[in-house]
């Protein structure tokens, strides 16, 4: 009990901590939307404002997908369905009580929408479109076709039930819909503001790079799809105990269609924007239905071409963000937390052999990275330096040979068990998350070994999804302090030089706490004094006692920072030792013909 | 036997359209990597302009028109198609194609459908059309249906699947044979490179926009007098062809009309198919094949996953 009301307290000053103007704004509004129908008589208007809520509901739910993962899903009218038939169903026989019937219906749909997600996290996002797409009219057409669903052409009656007593009516489903949209919004900021959210971020904007960092993207895509299907479900399982039928034509792909199409009018980032967007679309659906009627033409006749009309107006002017993001949050600056310092690892390659077709990329190769140590890979294009990245990190198995941490064998297995194993890798080209700030680019790589990062417990923002991403904020602040970007936690990274960029990537890899940093071609494109400035944060790393692999084409770079070489041609190591001894070796010479010759270390 | 036989041949003829509309949904995709959700309703909309040009809005039989007015009209139908399915690539995909936003051309090619579909609704307000037949195949046995043993087997299912097959044999030696074939073949493998080798991308593109446009749109009207036709029959034309074309993953002409014939088959006979003792019955027909697919992709992803993006 004391644990609970000392959690509770937390929570209370965190949120008092927090407090934005934003929020007093969304109580205000949440307050009159309440009081709502003392203004309000007509019941015919209350019914339709509270049924375009529960639309409203199921839109914020679709932000987890479309905005926050960016997955273009167009399922999310059919999750709304399957709430509502299970809703109708217990409650017409079952003779469940209302409330109990929606809690069904939405966990179903919750359900529903994880499954699809499982089905769909690790495609391309033009066949998640078409697989959700084939899903809305799978979902449609088995309404209409089995009548034990919802009931057929005639629909199934929803008998009308009492909550607490008092009649579910307009207006109670009204102040239920206002108060589960608002909910909502929170539970969307929460997730949007937390490692999950983050971690989706990143896989939108530069899935490599999340994958490299060790996001799990299938979970975190699952999750949100699961959270998109709870809300939806939630939606239509009230909205369908509100119109007091379930008719399958209500349900068909078009459903789907408006609620993307609001998500998009209203921006897709954010709760506020898919609220507005629905309540854009049900201004456009009243007015093309009065227009209609005007005209002579049956309802519902221009409400979809209206509703198509806009968006493809609003799409030409812009294309993902209608409307403007209003509430942009300022990310308050954390206290840092110390980097761990990290065990000591070897990390070893013993006999690896790597084949493309018939061409070998890599033959008997063997290397050791030794811990607090740079081991520098260098030769010329075309000869292997990436595909032993690749080999080492986990994206590519290795036709022969293995790969060992501290003298055992690592299994075969993702990046993330790699990068949980303390393996990270920074890729090639320069591949921040641009619409992120320098600060989330390297909470992204903290979030790694952060516990109680789940969707599900940011939603609600448990006291351990709160404490974790306290940790992380810390663990990435320290990680910019180490490469020398503190000062600019909380701009873009995209308004960021090239080379800062390059060093948000190390500091977001270093945030996520390696044994083992592997980097590829850190100062790619750097000019003379930009290298130095990487020279100088790899030997930072390094004396952190963390075993780095740099893979460099500017052997510059290699002679300053290097405390052992090893050269690849053609996919084998013709030489390998201490930077001067590889300067003298005529094989080395010969690969690098009339070329230039490695610097000796210069002395500091 | 002669219940197999008219299940192949009926499905088979309605399998011809979804194949065309899959051999296109095939070549948009690989061109372009994207997919067009308008492609069904454009479809949709060659059939009701040669209505349109044909008969008016007015009740038609399917005698009543002409083969010289209907020829007209089927050549407006195809051209109207053809046209706006470039016009879709040019106003509703290319802009989002190259901004590198997926939701965006996802939103503007499923407005572009939406749009359609409700125009055409608006003009064409009931529940069905008959569409004419100039080709007098209700004359050929006993008013368009010939006996094979205790079943019938409609005269037109033949015509419609030898149009299908000319089509389909016409879009791949077009791709094989050609020298527009061979760049959009190129554009298929590496667009960035066929730019840079001087292939005008975004001109042959359109052109490949229109020409699967005619080619789905002419199959659809062909086939359209075989059965009634809604303002509806469009789109779902377009989602039985995307299936097939996801089925074969967006394979080559010959394999994506194949899975269109397929699919045709697979829903005439599940309506008559007995599974332990229980027979589907016809409510089985659209819901087992898209469960079907669908269970596929989710077992085996496509090949391009995750990692292989940027």
């Amino acid at each position: 009990m004391t644990r609970v009301t000392a959690a509770a307290r937390d929570a209370v000053s965190d949120a008092r901590a927090a407090w934005a103007p934003s929020q007093t704004l969304l109580a205000v509004i949440t307050a009159a939307a309440l009081l709502l129908p003392l203004a309000v008589r007509d019941q015919l208007t209350l019914t339709s404002l509270a049924s375009w809520a529960y639309l409203a509901l199921a839109a914020v739910g679709l932000t987890f997908v479309v905005g926050l993962a960016g997955m273009p899903s167009l399922a999310q009218g059919a999750l709304l369905a399957v709430g509502a038939v299970v809703a109708a169903v217990l409650r017409a026989d079952g003779d469940w009580p209302p409330v109990a019937a929606a809690a069904a219906g939405a966990l179903a749909a919750a359900v529903a929408g994880g499954v699809v997600g499982a089905a769909v996290g690790r495609v391309r996002p033009a066949f998640v479109a078409v697989a959700t797409w084939l899903f809305a009219w799978l979902v449609a057409r088995g309404l209409a076709e089995f009548p034990a669903f919802a009931g057929g052409a005639e629909g199934r009656i929803v008998p009308q039930g009492t909550v607490a007593g008092i009649d579910l009516g307009a207006t109670l489903h009204w102040e239920i819909a206002v108060v589960l949209v608002t909910l909502g919004a929170l539970g969307l900021a929460a997730v949007a503001r937390g490692q999950p959210g983050l971690g989706l971020a990143g896989l939108r904007e530069r899935p490599a790079q999340a994958l490299a960092l060790g996001v799990p993207a299938l979970r975190l895509r699952t999750a949100a799809f699961a959270a998109a299907g709870l809300y939806a479900g939630l939606a239509g399982a009230f909205a369908v105990q509100l119109d007091g039928i379930a008719d399958p034509a209500a349900y068909s792909p078009v459903l789907s269609f408006t609620l993307f199409a609001a998500v998009l009018l209203g921006g897709a980032r954010s709760a506020v924007g898919a609220v507005a967007g629905t309540a854009l679309v049900g201004v456009l659906f009243w007015a093309a239905d009065r227009l209609a009627s005007s005209a002579g033409v049956a309802t519902g006749r221009l409400e979809t071409l209206f509703a198509a009309a806009l968006l493809l107006g609003a799409l030409a002017i812009r294309s993902e963000t209608v409307l403007p993001s209003l509430f942009r949050r300022r990310e308050e600056v954390p206290a840092p937390v110390p980097l761990p310092v990290p065990r000591p690892a070897r990390l070893e390659a013993r006999g690896l052999e790597k084949r493309f077709g018939d061409e070998p990329a890599l033959a008997a190769f063997d290397l050791t990275v030794e811990p607090g140590a740079i081991t520098a890979l260098v030769g010329p294009n075309g000869s292997g330096k990436t595909t032993v990245l690749r080999l080492l990190a986990g994206t590519a198995a290795p036709d022969l040979g293995e790969v060992l941490l501290d003298g055992s064998p690592l299994p075969r297995g993702s990046q993330r068990t790699r990068a949980l194993a303390g393996i990270v890798r920074t890729l090639q080209a320069t591949q921040v998350f641009a619409g992120l700030s320098v600060l989330e680019n390297a909470r992204v790589g903290a979030g790694l070994h952060v516990q109680a990062t789940g969707l599900a417990r940011a939603l609600v923002a448990t006291p351990r999804a709160r404490a974790g991403s306290r940790v992380a904020r810390g663990t990435a602040l320290a990680a910019l302090r180490e490469v020398g970007l503190e000062g600019d936690a909380e701009r873009a990274a995209g308004h960021l030089t090239a080379t800062d960029q390059r060093l948000v990537m190390l500091a977001a890899a270093l945030a996520a706490s390696p044994r083992v940093l592997l980097v590829d071609e850190p100062s790619a494109g750097a000019a003379a004094e930009d290298v130095a400035r990487i020279a100088d944060v790899l030997v930072r790393i390094r004396d952190r006692g963390i075993a780095v692999l740099v893979v460099e084409h500017n052997l510059g770079l290699v002679g300053r920072v290097a405390d052992r070489i090893v050269v690849l041609d053609a996919g084998r190591t013709i030489a390998a030792g201490a930077p001067h001894e590889i300067g003298d070796d005529p094989a080395v010479r010969a690969v690098y013909l009339g070329g230039r010759v490695i610097s000796r270390k210069t002395p500091d | 036997m002669a219940l197999a036989f008219q299940v192949l041949v009926t499905g088979a003829a309605a399998g011809a359209v979804y194949g065309l509309v899959a051999v296109g949904h095939s070549l948009v995709y690989r061109l372009t990597g994207v997919v067009n959700f308008a492609y069904g309703d454009l479809v949709g909309l060659a059939v009701f302009t040669t209505l349109l040009v044909a008969a008016g809005t007015g009740p038609v039989t399917q005698t009543s028109i002409g083969g010289a007015r209907f020829l007209v009209a089927l050549v407006a139908g195809v051209v109207v198609c053809s046209a706006a399915s470039a016009g879709t690539y040019l106003f509703a995909i290319q802009p989002y194609v190259e901004r590198g936003s997926t939701v965006g051309w996802v939103g503007a090619t499923l407005a572009v459908a939406f749009a359609l579909n409700a125009l055409v609704a608006l003009i064409f307000t009931r529940a069905s059309y008959v569409i004419p037949d100039p080709l007098p195949f209700r004359r050929v046995g006993t008013g368009g249906y010939f006996a094979v043993g205790e079943v019938e087997v409609q005269t037109r299912a033949f015509f419609v699947i030898a149009v299908g097959v000319a089509l389909a044999a016409a879009a791949s030696v077009v791709l094989a044979r050609t020298s527009f074939g061979r760049a959009l073949r190129a554009i298929a493998d590496d667009a960035d490179a066929a730019s840079m080798m001087g292939v005008p991308v975004q001109t042959l593109v359109a052109a490949a926009f229109g020409l699967c446009g005619a080619l789905a749109g002419l199959a659809a009207i062909v086939a359209a007098p075989s059965a009634s036709f809604s303002t509806q029959t469009g789109l779902l034309l377009g989602v039985k062809g995307l299936l097939a074309a996801l089925l074969v993953r967006f394979g080559s002409p010959w394999r994506a009309f194949g899975a269109g014939v397929a699919l045709g088959v697979a829903e005439a006979a599940i309506a008559g198919l007995t599974v332990a003792g229980y027979e589907l019955g016809p409510e089985y027909r659209e819901v087992l094949p898209i469960a079907a697919v669908l269970l596929l992709v989710a077992l085996r992803p496509p090949r391009q996953a995750l990692e292989e993006q940027e």
